[in-house]
């Protein structure tokens, strides 16, 4: 009898061990993502997945779940009520609005939940932000548009949307560098909504109404349509502008030669963001806080660049990809251990 | 007593068809409550007293525009400029109470000049409309451009939390009881009280004939004016909402929910060519996107289909309404 009794305890203590240890190294991570208009987020997501089952090889099992559609606020809102109800261990969420997010983000993390938010920064204090500094993003075009025109000229500017703290960041950041070269003169600016018929359709207005500009300033998503008015109008060779990271711009730049450069913004950041997002759930410490930008709650990742010096290496990665697939970056699950104690 | 007999008949075979004529939201009802049953079965959380209580402090908000949007297409017209509206009023009461110091006195006065500014937004788009006679769907379109611009200049970029008061407000519990029930059982009443009033009935008949409504000598372009009117200030309680749910202003918060708010005014029966409908339905049609959306989560949709599948399901639901009420109406 007594026997018995020590026997089934010894099974239920091993019961318990090796359930304590599943669940120690499983982890279900749920992906919201509110807008699904491009190739970028479909790849980023891509990315995210394949991320997530090369922990395996770490014994470590991360199950993703994802909501990816059209969502207005409430609805992306309702994106992390449904994790909350579906009981995630972490949240990675690409925003669809900066601040919208507080309240329901305490809740999750009131809930046990851990909340990264990528590509776009959130102010929320219970969530960190794993991605670009897009202010940075903005700088260094501006940077290589000034070097490339030896710090003097006329450019024009080709924005996003109005309102969009991702665009009014960009902005800010090469007002800042352009600052920095006065000889560099800003003759106009104008938005094009991160639409390439839009951007292309700016660029020829810009084109008519300031023949003699030397270089443009134009983000990806618009900069691939810009460029085809430039080359339209026979400016190829007179005109320097800042590019894309896709593959079918990629390969035009290098046919035609484009005077460009190009700030990658890389689809891999949710990627990054959940191996960062593991080794937390894993209880493990960064060894810088993530206290950065104006929310005081990121971390930024760093920003490749493309010019005529490494095009050809890009291209490379992107050799056999469809046209549409863009330039990546991640952080390695060995890259996102260095971060951390 | 025979004849009562006779007469009986006929009305017993017709009970769905005068339940639905009664009251047509019928369908959409079976079909939420479906929905709950399906979201309960993939996700027993989901329909738990707190997953429920999220749900409607998630939806309240699209509830009240699709209200909004229920009188205008009462009176055959649309608002299209519905969610433009919610973005200034969210960016607008923001403003105001930061300037104000965030205190309870800030709070209500904010409130007070979010519903001037709705009010102001519905009668432009009432002008615009009911007096200069241009077309609805046009002219609020471009009114919906001309708001958002407006809430980019009074708040260029997403920012400025709400005072704390507020949002703890909307998202806490009095009593122990979720102050969003509270908010459920206001609208109630006031939607009660609205259906009837003459506004209500004359939208209507304005909707069911134009040229009858204004021959039987109802003032019509002041009526269609005053379902703006009405649209506006419900628009301006839908931002009071979003503000409470997300704590924060964001020039670009509602311009995604106008066709949302459509898409609930006719999954709820209500019709879009006007004179024939309710803000039940409205009310009950917004929760269905909404569980639609969670429901398309719960099953495991792989995430490259789940626009697909969503918009197929919403399309189900409408022909399942039509279909139930074309059965009824035979």
């Amino acid at each position: 009898m007594k026997k018995t009794f020590a026997r089934a305890l010894g099974a239920v203590a091993a019961l318990a061990l090796t359930a304590f240890a599943a669940q120690a190294e499983d982890y279900k991570i749920g992906l919201s993502n509110g807008w699904v208009g491009s190739e970028w987020r479909t790849q980023m997501i891509e990315e995210a997945q394949a991320a997530a089952a090369a922990w395996k090889d770490k014994g470590v099992n991360v199950e993703v779940v994802v909501q990816s559609a059209n969502v207005d606020v409430p609805g992306q809102i309702a994106h992390v009520r449904n994790f909350i109800s579906e009981g995630v261990d972490a949240i990675i969420i690409n925003p669809n609005s900066p601040t919208a997010f507080d309240p329901v983000f305490a809740q999750a993390k009131e809930a046990g939940i851990l909340v990264i938010a990528t590509d776009a920064e959130v102010s929320s204090p219970d969530a960190l932000y794993v991605g670009i500094d897009q202010k940075a993003y903005g700088a260094a075009g501006a940077e290589w548009l000034a070097k490339t025109l030896d710090g003097k000229g006329n450019i024009v500017a080709i924005n996003g949307v109005a309102g969009h703290p991702a665009n009014e960041l960009r902005v800010a950041g090469y007002k800042e560098v352009l600052a920095k070269h006065p000889d560099i003169k800003l003759v106009n600016e104008v938005n094009a909504n991160w639409d390439q018929a839009q951007g292309q359709q700016a660029m020829q207005n810009l084109l008519a109404t300031y023949p003699d500009i030397n270089g443009v300033l134009v983000q990806d998503g618009m900069a691939a349509g810009a460029w085809k008015s430039i080359m339209d109008a026979g400016k190829t060779d007179q005109i320097a502008a800042t590019g894309e990271i896709r593959k079918d711009f990629i390969d035009l730049w290098t046919k035609d030669k484009l005077n460009s450069g190009a700030t990658v913004n890389p689809p891999g950041v949710m990627a990054s963001a959940l191996n960062v997002a593991v080794l937390m759930l894993q209880g493990k410490e960064l060894k810088e806080p993530a206290t950065a930008g104006q929310y005081e709650n990121a971390m930024y990742l760093d920003i490749p660049f493309i010019d005529s010096s490494n095009l050809a290496e890009a291209a490379k990665q992107l050799e056999g990809k469809p046209g549409y697939y863009s330039y990546t970056d991640q952080l390695s699950i060995a890259d996102a251990e260095a971060l951390f104690k | 007593m025979t004849t009562d007999l006779v007469a009986a008949q006929p009305a017993r075979g017709n009970a769905l068809k005068r339940a639905v004529e009664r009251f047509p939201f019928l369908p959409a009802l079976i079909i939420l409550v479906v929905l709950l049953v399906l979201n309960g079965l993939y996700q027993p959380r989901s329909v738990s007293f707190i997953g429920l209580t999220g749900l409607i402090k998630t939806y309240l908000a699209l509830m009240l525009l699709a209200i909004a949007q229920t009188y205008v297409v009462y009176a055959g017209d649309i608002d299209l400029s519905a969610g433009a509206i919610v973005s200034l009023v969210n960016v607008a009461i923001i403003t105001a109470m930061d300037a104000l110091g965030g205190g309870t006195g800030a709070v209500l006065a904010g409130l007070g000049i979010g519903l001037l500014v709705g009010l102001a937004c519905g009668i432009v788009n009432g002008i615009v409309v009911a007096t200069l006679r241009l077309q609805a769907i046009v002219a609020t379109f471009a009114t919906s451009i001309f708001f958002t611009g407006l809430a980019l200049y009074v708040m260029p970029v997403a920012g400025t939390p709400a005072p704390t008061a507020f949002w703890r407000t909307y998202g806490g519990r009095i009593l122990d009881i979720p102050f969003v029930l509270y908010a459920v059982i206001v609208l109630a009443v006031l939607l009660l009280v609205l259906a009837r009033t003459k506004l209500a009935l004359r939208l209507l008949s304005v909707g069911d004939d134009q040229q009858a409504a204004f021959q039987s000598g109802l003032p019509v372009t002041r009526i269609r004016l005053q379902g703006y009117a009405l649209c506006g200030l419900f628009a301006a309680l839908a931002a009071f909402c979003i503000t409470g749910d997300t704590a924060s202003g964001d020039p670009l918060v509602g311009g995604k929910m106008t066709l949302n708010s459509v898409a609930a005014v006719v999954l709820g029966g209500t019709a879009l060519a006007g004179g024939f409908g309710t803000v039940t339905g409205s009310v009950i049609g917004a929760l269905i996107i909404g569980l639609i959306g969670s429901l398309v989560f719960f099953v495991g949709t792989p995430s490259e289909w789940q626009n697909l599948v969503q918009g197929v399901a919403i399309l189900l639901a409408l022909m399942a309404g039509i279909l139930v009420g074309r059965r009824a109406s035979r």
